[in-house]
């Protein structure tokens, strides 16, 4: 037994070893012309953003009020988090690429970015789809043999393409860039945007409703199940630049969406700010699953560099029997500051997170959820998962509240936190907050190690210990990885054994 | 999340005022006390420990000065002015204007009886009981805020090595406000039991930090509330475990009538040093009528990765199977609920090692269910 503990200390110096840069595979830049707007935070950039999206009156109106709003705000101090300050004026708000938005040919994607995305392993079988309007209908036909994700990718501050356009249009779905829907379908964003954050929620997501430069917009007609995953990924590039993408997706009445985001930013010194917003609406008997893959650069093993991801994400069951279902792998940020909620407004509406947040090195997380009980007998569901290793501070904060009306509401939470190492930190925060006497609410929470009598069982049985714990770490988060779609589950189980490289193997 | 920059100066209550003019002229921390209450004011809903109970604004217009009587079985064993600060508000303010420390240092065996009256008006005390080395004994402490009173009372424990003390802390009928704010140093290798009986008031809140060494001391925490309309009370603790092996288990139950509001936050915290902690916290409670609202903050903060920590937190209504079944056999609805009842809160009571005083706590919650009804 003794020996087996020895061995997991051991395995824990290898953890911290894991976060060096050279373990980190989406450590790269890209090297093409960027056109920025100047550095720092002000009308005239404000302006700059939204003239370079070619956006209407009423959309600049509404980036300037947040920012009036912003600027009387004050920084969020209450997370479990410290950090460097950021400095607002020190930060680039839009920086895309030189070359345009939207591709007409192959000839007109800079290789540079082709070859990010292939290092990324986006799944873009759909290349030829992505690059070109001949043959993309092909390439479509072809592609209904296998599962089939359509991508939208957005590359700093700009979305640069969006795949399988056509046969999500021959389905009646709406996938596009932000920018393009606010252009194309002004009635659908003007009626949506803002309406489950709002213009000043947070510091945070009032600075982004101030300079969202791009972001994915999707609509889900009635009645309609949307035929393929839907997926982004985010990537800064970049220096000194911060991202602020903004996510509108509306499922119109009885229909279903499943939407992918997966996110990773280059290796750099300096800090980079990721303050984005989700916004999902769910209406009648529609349901939306959002699940992520967050893997932005953490820093570096002495908390050098890193994203700082500030997000807001919320998602409002407005209809009756709607639901709505997060799940997070959170890998990756040096500072993590997330609660991805559900308002359950909706009678019989249900709501679930599912999330596994793993801290290595110097990284901090405080994610969790709130479940905002409103309609009659709503659900909610809470899984949440925490490692934490090397010298990292990992927390799960939430909250359950359920409003007077709310009666037959029933919530169930469950957060079990793993801590590997003696330097790491683990906290369970949850608010819980009941005003009717018909509501079960249940909340359990867990803090341990791996526990020995298992790690001596498996070993015991011929695996090794490298192999043992691995079994052990994903049995912990099993119940959160079977709630991803396939595609991202093989590749959050890769990010998982990257994080804690040497213990989980 | 988020607020908008505080640029108006504090509006200050009426007992806030008052509490400041009391202050006047004061020098050192108690100048510092003065300074911090003018600043931010008596505690309320914008302090995160505070959340739930708004103090500031249900102490509002108590302004005349009022007095706290302490009664006991015995004398204290002697009454020292205070010298140093505690750190938050209403223990600074109950050192700064309680007047001298009643200090009781308890012989092996005792069993030391405190009964506590606060009349209306504002009223300040503090005492201080010790447990020396080895010590058993055991404290009840009664305490009583007439209607139009707000009693902000400190206590401080120090239970010694290898000591150990059973507490218990009943507060009768309470229609005006209590904040208790209790300290608990435990020694190493020492035990403490303590159990809360409440009916609520208008506001009570009861405070217990606990310093807990690991170190193979034990303490236990467990608290029952039971409230009436209108009622509110307020069980706040948080322990902080600095060495291994410690044991820490906590339980508390709770029953709201409507418009009755309970809260319960727990906090604990396992230091780096503190290895094979093991420490578990329960809060359950029933809502028992319309309008009535239980709010939870159940929070576990660790360093320590060999550790056995967990915490459950369960709200909901009567079973009502339980209660289908108890009228079929005859029994009327009113009464199968009490019984109900009292079955679901006794469990913190009946672990009262004390026969007497865990048969008077027993009968005392009886009462309380007997008059909801």
């Amino acid at each position: 037994m003794v020996q087996v503990k020895d061995s997991i200390a051991r395995e824990t110096v290898r953890d911290v070893e894991a976060l060096e840069s050279s373990k980190y595979k989406y450590g790269f830049t890209t090297d093409i012309e960027q056109e920025r707007a100047p550095k720092g935070l002000s009308e005239e950039v404000i302006r700059f953003i939204s003239a370079k999206k070619e956006e209407p009156e009423w959309m600049l109106d509404w980036r300037l009020a947040a920012y009036r709003r912003w600027l009387q705000m004050e920084e969020p101090t209450w997370a479990k988090v410290r950090y460097t300050p950021v400095d607002y004026d020190d930060i680039y708000y839009y920086a895309g690429p030189k070359s345009g938005t939207k591709y007409e040919s192959i000839d007109d994607v800079p290789p540079e970015i082709l070859a990010d995305f292939e290092k990324l392993g986006i799944p873009l079988r759909e290349q030829e789809v992505l690059l070109g309007v001949k043959g993309a209908a092909e390439t479509a036909a072809d592609a209904r043999e296998t599962p089939k994700v359509a991508v939208d990718a957005v590359f700093d501050s700009v979305s640069v393409a969006t795949t399988f356009k056509k046969e999500l249009a021959k389905a009646g779905v709406i996938f596009m860039s932000i920018s393009e829907a606010i252009r194309e379908h002004p009635e659908l964003v003007r009626k949506y945007l803002g309406s489950v954050v709002p213009q000043s929620d947070n510091f945070f997501a009032t600075l982004n409703s101030a300079v969202f430069s791009d972001g994915t917009f999707v609509y889900v007609p009635k009645g309609v199940r949307c035929p393929m995953e839907l997926s982004t990924y985010f990537r800064m590039n970049a220096e000194g630049t911060g991202q602020f993408e903004r996510t509108l997706i509306i499922a119109d009445e009885g229909s279903y969406v499943s939407y992918l985001e997966g996110c990773t930013a280059p290796m750099r010194d300096e800090n980079q700010l990721h303050a984005a917003i989700v916004e999902l609406v769910a209406l009648d008997d529609a349901e939306i699953k959002y699940s992520t893959v967050q893997n932005w650069w953490p820093g570096d093993e002495n908390g050098k560099g890193g994203v700082y991801n500030f997000v807001t994400k919320r998602g409002d069951c407005r209809g009756r029997n709607s639901k709505i279902s997060w799940t997070q792998v959170e890998t990756g940020s040096a500072i993590t500051w997330k609660y991805p909620s559900c308002i359950l407004r909706g009678d019989n509406s249900v709501g679930e997170f599912y999330s596994i947040a793993v801290t290595n090195g110097a990284q901090q997380a405080d994610t969790g959820t709130k479940m905002i009980h409103l309609g009659r007998n709503t659900r909610s569901r809470i899984i949440s998962k925490g490692i934490s290793a090397g010298r990292s501070d990992n927390t799960y904060r939430g909250l359950v509240s359920v409003h007077a009306k709310a009666e037959g509401a029933r919530n169930f939470t469950q957060c079990d936190s793993l801590l590997i190492g003696d330097r790491c930190g683990a906290h369970t925060v949850p608010y819980v907050e009941c005003k009717t006497p018909k509501a079960v609410l249940e909340h359990e929470a867990t803090t341990t190690k791996l526990s020995e009598d298992q790690l001596f069982y498996a070993r015991q049985r011929g695996l090794d210990e490298e192999a043992a714990t691995a079994l052990l770490v994903n049995g912990f988060v099993r119940e959160v990885l079977q709630e991803l779609p396939m595609e991202f589950a093989v590749e959050a189980q890769k990010l998982l054994a990257v994080s804690l490289e040497g213990s989980v193997g | 999340m988020g607020g908008i920059r505080m640029t108006l100066p504090l509006k200050l209550t009426p007992a806030e005022t008052a509490l400041l003019d009391a202050l006047d002229g004061a020098t050192g921390w108690r100048a510092a006390t003065r300074a911090a209450l003018e600043n931010r004011g008596l505690p309320n809903k914008r302090d995160e420990a505070w959340k739930w109970t708004d103090l500031r604004r249900l102490t509002g217009n108590i302004t005349e000065a009022g007095t706290i009587a302490i009664t006991g079985t015995r004398e204290p064993d002697a009454k020292l002015p205070i010298r140093h600060a505690p750190t938050d508000i209403l223990p600074r303010l109950a050192g700064a204007l309680g007047g001298e420390a009643r200090i009781y240092t308890l012989s092996e065996g005792e069993s030391l009886s405190l009964e506590v009256t606060a009349s209306v008006g504002v009223g300040h005390a503090i005492y201080v009981v010790e447990v020396p080395t080895g010590v058993s004994a055991q404290v009840r402490e009664r305490l009583s805020v007439a209607d139009g009173g707000f009693a902000n009372i400190a206590v401080l424990y120090r239970i010694g090595e290898g000591a150990s003390l059973d507490r218990i802390v009943s507060i009768g009928d309470c229609p005006g406000i209590l904040a208790v704010s209790s300290g608990v140093d435990l020694g190493e290798g020492a035990s403490l039991r303590q159990t809360t009986l409440t009916f609520g008031g208008k506001l009570v809140r009861l405070e217990t930090h606990l310093a807990h060494p690991g170190a193979k001391a034990e303490a236990v925490m467990d608290a029952v509330y039971l409230l009436a309309p209108n009622r509110h009370a307020d069980l706040t603790t948080t322990a902080t475990i600095s060495g291994p092996e410690g044991n820490l288990s906590q339980l508390t139950k709770g029953a709201v009538a409507s418009h009755g509001h309970g809260v319960f936050q727990g906090k604990i915290h396992v230091e780096r040093e503190a290895q094979r902690t093991d420490a578990r916290m329960t809060h359950r409670a029933l809502m028992l009528g319309d309008r009535a609202e239980i709010d939870a903050k159940p929070e576990l903060e660790i360093y320590a990765d060999d550790v056995q920590c967990a915490h459950g937190n369960a709200l909901g209504a009567i079973d009502e199977t339980a209660l289908f079944y108890m009228r079929q056999r005859g029994l009327p609805e009113a009464q199968a609920r009490a019984i109900l009842i009292r079955s679901f809160l006794a469990e913190p009571l009946d672990r009262i090692r004390d026969p007497q005083i865990r048969d008077s706590l027993l009968e005392d919650l009886v009462t309380g269910l007997e008059a909801l009804s």
